[in-house]
């Protein structure tokens, strides 16, 4: 398998009245040929951004400070504006987290879709791009007589899988899937996933899932990144993450989900919020909700440490196996970290 | 409802409508103070030829059969005869009524041209030198008033530098052999330019300020970064895209701004002098030439009416979201 996309140290900023925010900072990942990547992450955690960052469209306030995207060996943020427009859409496309808005109301789907076609590939005849209409629609199965239809006359769900349609049209070697499912109803949910799985299994492309909701990486994803206030906390192979984590964050996030075969499962929260993005914390972005954290993680960046395939960025990862995973089921051990005490102290107070 | 129905009932509306404004204006000038009499009658006349003179307005007959005559009138669009002047009130707006469109499309033209251009771009480029220049002149465009800038404009280039007529809509003494006449025309436009650049100075500020906020309304739309995403051209998504959606509130709003545009011709028309419709109808009141008056008022009620009509109608056209229910 040959590397697709490789982001090297990538830092992607925001400009605020405050100071430049750090929204994604020092991420380092690739993605290989055929091979779906999962990024997981609650709100805020940067994950979106990545994703504009790499597509090319971040907002105007937003910029790449540092680092590196290389796509098929070649930079992308050195690219020209015209240069970086010509790969978009041929190369990599997006279904974006509102799809369901993706589409211009005022034309239809059809126009829509041919337009991007005959950008991208000037001279391309109207019986060509109107084949291509119809062969996508199939493929995501809508009727291609609807092609001719105008966004607001489709549900929903429909539109969301004229985005995929729209998305797959130039055949891209990449697609960036943004929280695909999330404006949907849990039915409409399982089709569109049940619709990208059908989709991995028919094209090419390599995909990257970009969700906070757990179940949809695993129901798509080879690979997971988890990202926690624009860093990666861990990064490995699915059931590796979702199995045995490392990561004390990971193995939180885990437990805020509920579990099908626990049925008696207390779902826990982490006490807190991810820091501050204009001024972070320069240790361990993670330690004041961790429950082990340390000295050392709230002054010194953690290293990474690799078990097998697991690629995780904590200070105490080689004490998890022995000391934390016994305990991380208890309520009590997320009681004892510094989020959790300051809230219990506000609490106390409260009740004085 | 399909769009040959609504059609249907709009013009039907549109009927009642267009009779309530003729109600109206009749009652208007009929309680307004003053006498019609007294300013088309010679006072030195016998008493005699005075009441023949009254019975052949139609002045002596009660106010419903004067009424009833006036519909009848208003419905074939001949306003009966002008009590100053004795010609038809039907030729008088015939003659005057296109000077006032010469007058008015023309600034119109120009003003929602350069108006909606420079909208797009200033919303295009939020936060620049360029989108807080063209703002600021359109606040100045929208504040001063235009017969103020046309007299000022009048003193400098009229006065003072001497290269625009003072008044009027054609010199004196210009030959002429038709109305196709080169020479004319050329005469024409160099009296209209002045008049038509105040004005439309004045109307470009409404455009530009609501183009400018409907473009940013539209670029905060997710479609557009979808657009981006795909790899348009810039110039695709700023004109085929973000303008095209953003025109749509405009379209409302310019009809109805055309409509009071073309009422609102009297002071401008005053000011440089032209000979419009505006400047007439003023005149008309002043002599209470009920007729021409009543015309007059009533071609403008009508333009604006007609024009929400046709603005109802664009919309359809440009939103295919718009349903005729």
């Amino acid at each position: 398998m040959t590397t697709l996309l490789d982001v090297d140290d990538l830092e992607v900023y925001y400009e605020t009245e405050d100071g430049p925010a750090q929204a994604v900072d020092g991420v380092s990942f690739s993605v290989e040929e055929g091979e779906t990547l999962g990024i997981v992450g609650e709100s805020g955690c940067g994950k979106t951004t990545l994703a504009k960052a790499i597509i090319g469209i971040l907002p105007h306030n937003g910029y790449v400070n540092a680092g590196r995207i290389q796509f098929r060996g070649e930079n992308l943020t050195e690219l020209s504006d015209e240069q970086r427009r010509r790969r978009k859409w041929e190369e990599i496309s997006m279904i974006p987290q509102s799809a369901m808005n993706g589409l211009d109301p005022v034309y239809t789907i059809r126009e829509q879709i041919n337009e991007t076609i005959e950008t991208h590939r000037p001279g391309t005849d109207r019986v060509e791009s109107n084949r291509i209409v119809d062969e996508m629609f199939d493929l995501v199965g809508l009727d291609p007589d609807r092609a001719d239809e105008y966004p607001h006359q489709f549900s929903g769900g429909m539109r969301q899988r004229a985005m995929i349609a729209m998305a797959l049209s130039l055949d891209p070697s990449l697609i960036l899937a943004d929280e695909p499912t999330t404006a949907l109803d849990v039915i409409m949910q399982d089709q569109i996933l049940n619709r990208i799985e059908g989709m991995q299994d028919e094209v090419e492309s390599s995909m990257l899932v970009i969700t906070h909701d757990v179940s949809v990486v695993a129901e798509t994803c080879d690979r997971v990144i988890v990202m926690y206030a624009g860093q990666i906390a861990e990064e490995g192979p699915v059931e590796e993450i979702f199995g045995n984590p490392y990561h004390p964050y990971t193995i939180g996030l885990k437990r805020a989900f509920p579990d099908i075969r626990k049925s008696n499962q207390d779902l826990m929260s982490i006490a807190g919020h991810p820091p501050e993005l204009v001024d972070p914390p320069s240790g361990c972005r993670f330690a004041e909700r961790c429950p082990l954290a340390t000295e050392v993680c709230r002054t010194e960046y953690p290293p990474e440490m690799e078990f097998g395939e697991l690629r995780t960025y904590c200070h105490h990862a080689d004490e998890i196996d022995e000391e934390f995973r016994p305990v991380a089921d208890r309520a009590e051990t997320w009681e004892q970290t510094e989020a959790a005490e300051a809230k219990n102290a506000k609490a106390t107070e409260a009740t004085k | 409802m399909g769009r040959a129905q609504f059609v249907v009932r709009r013009t039907l509306q549109l009927i009642v409508t267009l009779w309530a404004v003729a109600t109206a204006l009749f009652l208007l000038f009929r309680s307004m103070p003053g006498d019609p009499t007294t300013y088309i009658v010679d006072p030195s006349l016998s008493g005699e030829a005075r009441e023949r003179l009254i019975e052949s307005y139609g002045l002596n007959e009660p106010l419903h059969v004067q009424y009833m005559i006036y519909i009848q009138d208003v419905a074939t669009l001949s306003f009966g005869q002008s009590f100053h002047s004795n010609r038809a009130v039907r030729d008088i707006i015939a003659l005057y009524l296109p000077r006032t469109l010469l007058l008015m499309l023309t600034a119109f033209f120009f003003a929602y041209l350069i108006g909606i251009t420079v909208g797009i771009i200033a919303g295009w480029r939020r936060n620049s030198d360029f989108e807080r220049r063209s703002v600021f002149i359109a606040l100045i465009a929208r504040s001063f008033p235009d017969f103020w800038v046309g007299l000022i404009v009048l003193w400098i280039f009229g006065a003072w530098l001497d290269v625009i007529p003072m008044s009027g809509m054609r010199s004196g003494g210009i030959q002429y052999d038709s109305y196709w006449n080169v020479e004319l025309w050329l005469d024409t436009i160099w009296h209209l330019i002045a008049p038509a650049a105040v004005l439309g100075f004045y109307l470009m500020g409404y455009p530009l300020l609501l183009m400018r906020n409907s473009m940013l309304e539209v670029l905060s739309q997710d479609f557009i970064e979808v657009c981006r995403a795909r790899g348009l051209k810039e110039r695709s998504i700023m004109f085929k895209h973000a303008a095209r959606n953003a025109l749509l509130p405009i379209v409302t709003a310019g009809a109805v701004a055309l409509g009071y545009a073309v009422g609102g011709s009297v002071l401008i028309e005053t000011v440089f002098g032209w000979p419009g419709m505006g400047r007439e109808m003023v005149n008309a009141v002043l002599r209470r030439d009920y007729p021409v008056a009543q015309g007059t008022f009533f071609i403008f009620a009508m333009t604006v009416i007609l024009l929400n009509f046709i603005a109802d109608l664009a919309y359809g056209f440009l939103d295919p979201r718009v349903t005729y229910d």
